[in-house]
Parts: structure tokens; C-alpha cells; sequence
């Protein structure tokens, strides 16, 4: 009895997945399944032995995997629903304002660091990155009146580190643009 | 299991799946068989060994697409069973599925039976 409930569940089971065919093809689909089993199961008797539902339904595999394969059809080469089209529209705008603003916000933080090395190289007293409230704020600054040297973080090896990272931000702003650009 | 059996076992999978629509035509050409007993005559053989869950839906997919009739027959007091056929549409199919395989089989054993140095010869080129 207990063999009979597996493949009664197993059948429930496949047809809750087979509810996008229409429901005469889904019946068509099960009663078949459960034509071969029942036949498997007989022949299994015939022969005087015990049969095995388990083994028996290993053989379709998962239901929803069966039901995939047979619902396969009604997915391959169709247009996409009404609507799709609004959101590839939507999609497209998104990929091209970011593109813009990605562009926008890149190489702008990337000349700001350059600048900033140009800067700390020609007025290097006005110039500086400080920590104030003992490290809770960070200060990148033009002063006409500096702070005391020994609050400067860096000094003037603020030149090199803000020109490397300014070339690093404008190379990774390229890369995402070309990245991008492709999308568009 | 070492790499290279595996990727023999790969392409064995790959091989049975290109042919197994060609398969099921030959087995079904001027016959007509229920699932299990052309399950059980694909199981018989070595590189044609397929499951349920393989066959059932491949065979739903040929009949949408007229190349084989189902119906349900009853015989006597056992439950009906679903037989399959091929239709004139089928049996075109399996002649040009029949035309591709035995070329392709054709050309690869000339290949085979043709290793170098020599040069093959190759025509229209």
C-alpha cells in the first residue's frame, strides 16, 4: 500500500507541474506514466517478485525536471510576453544614464586626484590632507593659513599616492566605460 | 574516476543524445510498440540505453511535431496502453536522418582509415 501512496504522490506531483500544458494534455501525460508503471509493476509480480516503486520512478527522475522537459516546447523560440518589450526600452535607458554618470563621476574623481598632486607640488604649505578631532575627521584642503605640520597626514608623499591613485581611477573608469559601452 | 573517463563519458552522453531522435525513428519504422516495450528495446542495446524520463517526453516532442501517431489501445482485459508510429511525415525524417548519419559515419571512418604522414586527399578545394 505504501508503494501504491509513493507513486500516487509522485503522479500529484508531476501533474501540479505539468499546469501549463492545457489539462487535457496534462491527463494524456500522467495517464500514460501511469499506464508504464502499473505495467512495470505487474510484469514485476509475474515473475514473483517484490516490486519497487522507488526503482520504478527513479527511472523518470524528478517530477519537476519531467514536467521541464515536456513543458520545454512552449517556452523554446517564443516571443516574449507583451510588456517585454517596455522593459528592454527601461533597461537600455538605465545602461545609457549610467553610462554618462559613471563617465561623469569617474574622471572626475580622477582629475581631482591629479590635481591634487599638481597642487601639493607647487604650494605644498597650503596643501594637505589633515586629521582633525583626533582622527575623526579627515580634511583635504586648500589653506591660506596651514595647520601645524605635525597634524598633516602624509606630507608630501600625499604627491605620488594621489597621482597613482588618480591614474588607477581613470584606467578602472575606462574599463567600466568599455564594458558599458557594449551593453548600450 | 580519472579526467579522461570522464570526458569519454561526456562525449558518449553527447553522442546518444544527437542520435537519439534517429533512434527512436529506426525503432519505430514499420512498427508499432507502447513506451515500455521500446524502452526496453533501446535498453537492450549498449549505446541506445535511455530512461523514462528521457523517452516519454522525446516521444511527446516527435508527436507535436506529426512525425509519429499515438493511440490508445486496449487488448483484451489489460489496462489500454499508448502505441506509437511513425507517419509519412516520420518516415521522411528517419530517410534524411538516415542519409546524415551514414555520411557522417562514412567520413569519419575514412578518416580513421586514413592516418598520416600521407596526405588526405581532399577534393574541391
Amino acid at each position: 500500500m505504501e508503494q501504491q501512496q509513493m507513486i500516487h504522490q509522485y503522479l500529484n506531483t508531476l501533474q501540479r507541474y505539468l499546469a501549463r500544458l492545457s489539462p487535457a494534455e496534462a491527463k494524456e501525460v500522467i495517464r500514460e506514466i501511469e499506464s508504464h508503471i502499473f505495467d512495470l509493476i505487474e510484469q514485476c509480480e509475474a515473475a514473483g517478485q517484490q516490486a519497487d516503486a522507488a526503482s520504478i520512478l527513479q527511472g523518470f527522475g524528478e517530477p519537476r525536471q519531467l514536467a521541464e522537459q515536456y513543458v520545454a516546447h512552449m517556452t523554446a523560440g517564443a516571443p516574449p510576453p507583451l510588456g517585454f518589450r517596455a522593459i528592454q526600452r527601461v533597461k537600455h535607458g538605465v545602461t545609457a544614464g549610467l553610462y554618462y554618470s559613471m563617465a561623469a563621476f569617474g574622471f572626475l574623481t580622477s582629475f581631482s586626484l591629479l590635481f591634487l598632486a599638481g597642487a601639493k607640488l607647487i604650494t605644498p604649505d597650503a596643501v594637505g590632507v589633515w586629521a582633525m578631532s583626533e582622527g575623526n575627521s579627515l580634511t583635504i584642503a586648500f589653506l591660506a593659513e596651514p595647520f601645524p605640520k605635525e597634524q598633516e597626514l602624509m606630507g608630501m608623499a600625499l604627491v605620488p599616492v594621489a597621482a597613482v591613485l588618480g591614474v588607477l581611477v581613470m584606467w578602472l573608469t575606462r574599463r567600466i566605460l568599455t564594458v558599458l559601452k557594449s551593453q548600450l | 574516476m580519472t579526467t579522461d573517463d570522464k570526458s569519454q563519458e561526456k562525449w558518449e552522453v553527447q553522442l546518444r543524445k544527437g542520435s537519439l531522435e534517429l533512434v527512436i525513428l529506426a525503432a519505430l519504422k514499420d512498427r508499432t510498440l507502447y513506451g515500455l516495450e521500446l524502452l526496453k528495446v533501446l535498453q537492450s542495446f549498449k549505446s541506445t540505453a535511455i530512461t523514462e524520463g528521457t523517452l516519454y517526453p522525446l516521444l511527446d516532442r516527435l508527436k507535436r511535431e506529426e512525425l509519429m501517431d499515438a493511440k490508445w489501445v486496449q487488448e483484451g482485459d489489460i489496462r489500454p496502453r499508448k502505441y506509437y508510429c511513425l507517419t509519412a511525415q516520420g518516415e521522411t525524417k528517419l530517410a534524411d536522418l538516415t542519409n546524415l548519419w551514414r555520411q557522417s559515419v562514412q567520413d569519419i571512418e575514412y578518416l580513421l582509415a586514413h592516418p598520416g604522414p600521407d596526405p588526405i586527399k581532399v577534393s574541391g578545394v
